[in-house]
């Protein structure tokens, strides 16, 4: 209890204390065959951010399961779009969820928004060895809310595998599925009528259910979207008031609204 | 001088009255479960006496503020490892503080050339319904006692304490809102500041009513809410006190 932490309001030193490493794995040169490819992907919209991802999981050409939540809530002003191996994209999902909440509570502030985007860095270069060997590659996409403007703005981020940051400005997208849905995007942003910063939720909801579905037309790792079988995307909005979820009663509305 | 265990007990005597004597200017802190959650009231003089501990678990606590922000950080620090380590759902204050604080403060207590904790705390954790709710009275020798729902009161007077609880588990039985719940603690409150008795002669509810709201005048009420029904994990929430009661 008279122990000092070394930095107040770390959950990481507080791990180091315990002798924990979340993310210190060491590589074998026999390893398995990782689950990973994905769609995922984060606009603005009017209102905040909508960030949307499939459901799919697969290893090589096997799907392992279309259930997989690959958009995170870490707290009630930050979401985390997971693309990669999902083994460690979790773990760096679990410790920052803890870290956040961690910090809040113990120094009775919230964590600023540039220190959350160098968390999920540090957590990346802590995941190098991983990364370089191809067994562990992470590349997310971070939004949260930036309390230096009233009200609060949501803001975009992307990372590279090696943990270098960048904001987005309209729009994010990562996985294996991006590539196809990056150019709607762009597409959308210069020429759409109208622009995905423009769309009320409804137009936002279907936007990026159909951005989804010609991903999955593409990319045989990407989920999609089938209404038909109640199949549905993980959508999660982030707005000055928080972070919501859009259900799938609520996307399947959207698609049969004209 | 303590390696005698006359001594010892002398010492430890002694520290006890110490702390007591140190104690005695602190104000009440309560905890009441309620149908819809978990209210927790303390009134301070410009430090903080209610909070959050972990997603269920929060504290109110009477005492030094230095001590108070030592007890908070290890309770905090315990809880996010055992969340972390194991799962939220295997945060639980009967661990937290039967095995961790509890020994803990005992410890420090015995030591005699270590400063003793200067703290009276009561900690309440969210059930699915209020007979699972959990409150424990932590005191600043470690004891400790839990107990399922109902409210739960600690002072820096053991009488006075006893006599609050007492007449607080009669007033509060049929009360099911969290404002008439926070107006009879801040009623409890304002008879053990004043001294007055909680038994015989006990003002008029109006006149209790007059007093809280005049004393509480430059001071800060402090209430914490546990919501019983959430779709978020963590369920804490500071009331603002303007709202729920003035």
């Amino acid at each position: 209890m008279n122990e000092p932490t070394s930095i107040a309001g770390d959950f990481l030193t507080l791990l180091a204390r315990h002798q924990i490493a979340p993310l210190r794995v060491e590589p074998s040169a026999g390893a398995p065959v990782q689950t990973q490819a994905t769609t995922v992907f984060a606009f603005h919209f009017r209102d905040g951010v909508l960030m949307a991802g499939d459901r799919r999981a697969t290893a090589g050409n096997v799907i392992v399961t279309d259930q997989v939540e690959k958009i995170i809530e870490l707290d009630n002003e930050s979401l985390l779009a997971i693309a990669g191996v999902p083994a460690t994209a979790f773990e760096m999902a679990r410790v920052l969820q803890t870290s956040f909440e961690y910090y809040r509570r113990s120094q009775l502030q919230i964590l600023s928004l540039p220190a959350r985007v160098r968390a999920l860095a540090r957590l990346l270069r802590d995941n190098l060895p991983m990364t370089l060997q191809g067994v562990g590659v992470v590349v997310p996409l971070f939004a949260g809310l930036d309390h230096s403007q009233s009200p609060a703005n949501p803001r975009i981020y992307f990372y590279d595998p090696l943990g270098a940051q960048f904001q987005a400005v309209g729009f994010a997208a990562s996985g294996s599925g991006s590539v196809t849905i990056r150019s709607v995007l762009s597409y959308q942003e210069r020429f759409g009528q109208p622009r995905p910063s423009e769309m009320d939720l409804k137009a936002a909801v279907k936007f990026a259910l159909r951005l989804l579905m010609v991903a999955s037309e593409f990319d045989s790792a990407t989920g999609g979207v089938n209404p038909q079988v109640q199949q549905f995307a993980t959508l999660k909005l982030l707005t000055a008031e928080g972070v919501k979820d859009v259900d799938a009663a609520q996307q399947a509305q959207s698609l049969t609204d004209k | 001088m303590t390696e005698e265990p006359y001594r010892w007990l002398e010492a430890v005597a002694n520290r006890r009255e110490y702390v007591r004597d140190q104690l005695k200017g602190g104000t009440p802190v309560f905890a009441v479960s309620l149908p819809d959650g978990i209210l927790l009231l303390g009134v301070g003089g410009g430090q903080s006496k209610v909070f959050e501990i972990f997603d269920r678990q929060a504290l109110a606590g009477l005492g030094h503020p230095a001590d108070i922000e030592k007890v908070r950080h290890a309770i905090i620090d315990a809880a996010h490892m055992e969340a972390f380590t194991r799962a939220p759902e295997d945060v639980s204050l009967r661990r937290l503080v039967g095995y961790g604080l509890g020994p803990q403060l005992k410890a420090n207590f015995e030591q005699v050339y270590s400063a003793p904790f200067l703290v009276e705390l009561v900690f309440a954790e969210l059930g699915a319904t209020p007979a699972q709710d959990a409150l424990v009275r932590l005191h600043f020798d470690g004891t400790f006692q839990a107990q399922n729902g109902g409210v739960l009161v600690a002072a820096a007077n053991a009488e006075t304490e006893a006599a609050a609880q007492g007449w607080l588990q009669t007033q509060l039985a049929q009360v099911a809102d969290r404002k008439t719940a926070a107006d009879w603690l801040l009623q409890a409150w304002w008879l053990a500041v004043e001294g007055k008795s909680f038994t015989e002669s006990v003002p008029s509810e109006e006149e209790r009513r007059a007093g809280w709201r005049r004393a509480v005048n430059g001071r800060m009420v402090e209430a914490g809410w546990l919501a019983r029904s959430s779709s978020r994990p963590a369920r804490y929430e500071t009331l603002d006190p303007e709202r729920l009661i003035l």
